[in-house]
């Protein structure tokens, strides 16, 4: 990831400035919030460092949280990055660079792990503590205090949308790249007999990844001269109708080349799904599991497996 | 360019030799249905091994070929369809259902040869 770039994670992630004014727009963000929001900044500042301090004797009253801060280095940083959100928040401009802020805060917690929970905990602390000392400020406008929490009650909101999604995004980030992961695990084609290959297929079946199987089932049957095809499905954790025509498609263009393909490990939940969504199997051959299918392409190819009479006896 | 038609025993092979046009195609049917009757043949191979391209007018063609040549009473099997050309033709939906495919002309003529035993047997 490009840190140098000051607004990378806020492209990554697709924030556009469309996007960014229609979230504002949701949240009612308004330019008289941003307004109230830049008044209260001297506030702010002064009642900071003892918001941030009471937080964290709340923070690790709790065992948890305890575990969690161990490193008294970590804990000083995170400190630090506190004092300088609680004075982002007041700064009056909430553009790209405020943003794109947001987000970095929301990776680091990631990155450490921090529980969502704790989180949330903590704005929801933040904002008590700012109400009442907002509520301080102006006893005797109470109609003003409440309009002021209403301006950093929807910003908060606001801030917490990018942080939870910045979590969501970097998880989601993490998966894709075990799926690249899996589906660069190439899936090996082996020649048991003679003129009889077989596949086992593992992992999550994507267009991508079936046209791959599927070219290179095609070049190893030419290659070997092959006739029959058993393909092991065992290890697909989901067959669903696009799966299913992956299948059919494979099937197809091997019979196209004179190769019988015979499909094994269906499971039963798989069998169950496929019928439910309809999908028509006519043009498949499947048989329970691996050992039959190679009983069967064995029989298709006319081998017949005998077992010696004299090793029948000292087993 | 026209497709050579071999006499091979008891069968017809049509080995196509490069790209063909709509109309060799045509050509191409009405000889070999024309042809099998004549000779008599037992089957009918069409090699398609040197065909990049095998389009839904070709494969229509080729099915149609194929049904006429079953109802003049002889087998057809369409020998060399290319990995390439079988993915293509799958993904386009063109599957020649019905027709019986092989991989290459040995394995037609070893399908046709293991036809003609079994008709034997069941003539018995």
């Amino acid at each position: 990831m490009a840190e140098s770039d000051s607004q990378s994670l806020t492209r990554e992630m697709g924030l556009t400035q469309e996007e960014i004014a229609r979230r504002k727009d949701f949240l009612e963000l308004g330019d008289k919030d941003i307004e109230r929001l830049g008044r209260l900044h001297n506030l702010a500042e002064s009642y900071a460092e003892s918001v941030i301090e009471e937080f964290y004797k709340h923070l690790l009253s709790f065992q948890e949280s305890r575990d969690f801060f161990k490193d008294p280095a970590l804990l000083q940083r995170v400190k630090g990055a506190q004092r300088k959100y609680f004075s982002e928040l007041t700064q009056g401009t909430y553009d790209e660079t405020y943003i794109e802020s947001r987000l970095r805060i929301g990776l680091t917690h990631e990155r450490i792990n921090l529980p969502v929970k704790l989180y949330l905990g903590m704005y929801s602390f933040y904002l008590r503590a700012i109400a009442s000392r907002f509520l301080d400020a102006k006893k005797n406008r109470p109609a003003e205090a409440l309009l002021d929490v209403l301006s950093i009650l929807k910003l908060v909101f606001f801030d917490m949308g990018l942080a939870i999604e910045t979590y969501i995004h970097q998880r989601e980030a993490t998966i894709s790249a075990q799926q690249e992961a899996i589906r660069e695990l190439s899936t090996p084609v082996l020649r048991l007999r003679n003129r009889l290959l077989i596949m086992p297929i593992i992992g999550m079946i994507d267009s991508h990844r079936a046209s791959q199987l599927t070219q290179q089932l095609l070049q190893r049957i030419r290659l070997d001269r092959a006739k029959v095809v058993v393909m092991d499905i065992t290890g697909v954790p989901t067959v669903d109708s696009a799966v299913a025509n992956h299948l059919i498609q494979a099937v197809e263009a091997s019979r196209l080349m004179g190769a019988t393909v015979i499909i094994t490990g269906l499971s039963a939940e798989v069998a169950q799904t496929l019928v439910r969504l309809g999908v028509d199997l006519a043009k498949i051959h499947t048989v329970g599991d691996l050992q039959e299918g190679i009983e069967e392409a064995e029989q298709l190819l006319g081998y017949e497996l005998k077992r010696l009479p004299d090793q029948q006896e000292t087993k | 360019m026209l497709v050579p038609i071999l006499k091979q025993g008891p069968y017809l092979v049509a080995s196509i030799q490069s790209a063909l046009t709509d109309s060799d195609l045509f050509h191409l049917r009405d000889e070999l249905v024309d042809r099998v009757g004549r000779m008599r043949s037992r089957g009918v191979i069409i090699d398609v091994t040197v065909l990049e391209v095998l389009d839904s007018f070709a494969c229509r063609v080729l099915r149609d070929l194929a049904n006429m040549i079953k109802l003049r009473g002889a087998e057809p099997v369409i020998v060399g369809i290319q990995p390439d050309v079988a993915f293509a033709m799958v993904q386009l939906g063109l599957s020649l259902e019905g027709v019986v495919t092989a991989l290459d002309l040995e394995e037609g003529l070893a399908y046709l040869d293991q036809q003609k035993a079994g008709g034997r047997e069941r003539g018995r």
